[in-house]
């Protein structure tokens, strides 16, 4: 039996997503990529105020 | 949202440890160079002495001159009374 999904016209190969889970996962990456630069910064400002590194 | 289409070229099953992957090996190069090149990381992490150490080593120090420079020192009169 073939994948049913396979005939379907909106998705794009070679990965098989259409444009909106694309869209929808790298919405989801950004966001990442956006909390872990907070928390580091975050974490580099506690590093410059408790060690002596810049001083 | 800008290239949010590359997905449909890179799968995501490689395209996303490829990823977290480059962000890991740099931030964590970068630490270890930091440890690797410095002398006060160690003694900071070590706490104690050592941590008061590593913050005083940080400060300016005067630099001492090279031989045969001369170098001049202004005395005060008021110093000798």
């Amino acid at each position: 039996m073939s994948d049913p999904t396979a005939s379907d016209p909106n998705r794009v190969w070679p990965t098989g997503l259409t444009e909106p889970e694309a869209q929808e996962l790298h919405r989801h990456l950004i966001q990442g990529t956006q909390i872990f630069g907070v928390i580091a910064a975050f974490a580099h400002l506690l590093a410059y105020i408790y060690s002596p590194w810049l001083k | 949202m800008i290239y949010g289409k590359m997905w449909l070229h890179v799968k995501p099953g490689v395209g996303i440890p490829v990823f977290l992957g480059a962000v890991a090996v740099s931030s964590f190069a970068v630490h270890v160079a930091l440890v690797t090149n410095t002398t006060w990381v160690k003694r900071f992490l070590n706490g104690g002495n050592g941590a008061k150490a590593a913050m005083i080593e940080q400060a300016p120090v005067a630099t001492v001159p090279d031989p045969g420079t001369t170098v001049l020192v202004a005395a005060s009169p008021q110093a000798s009374k």
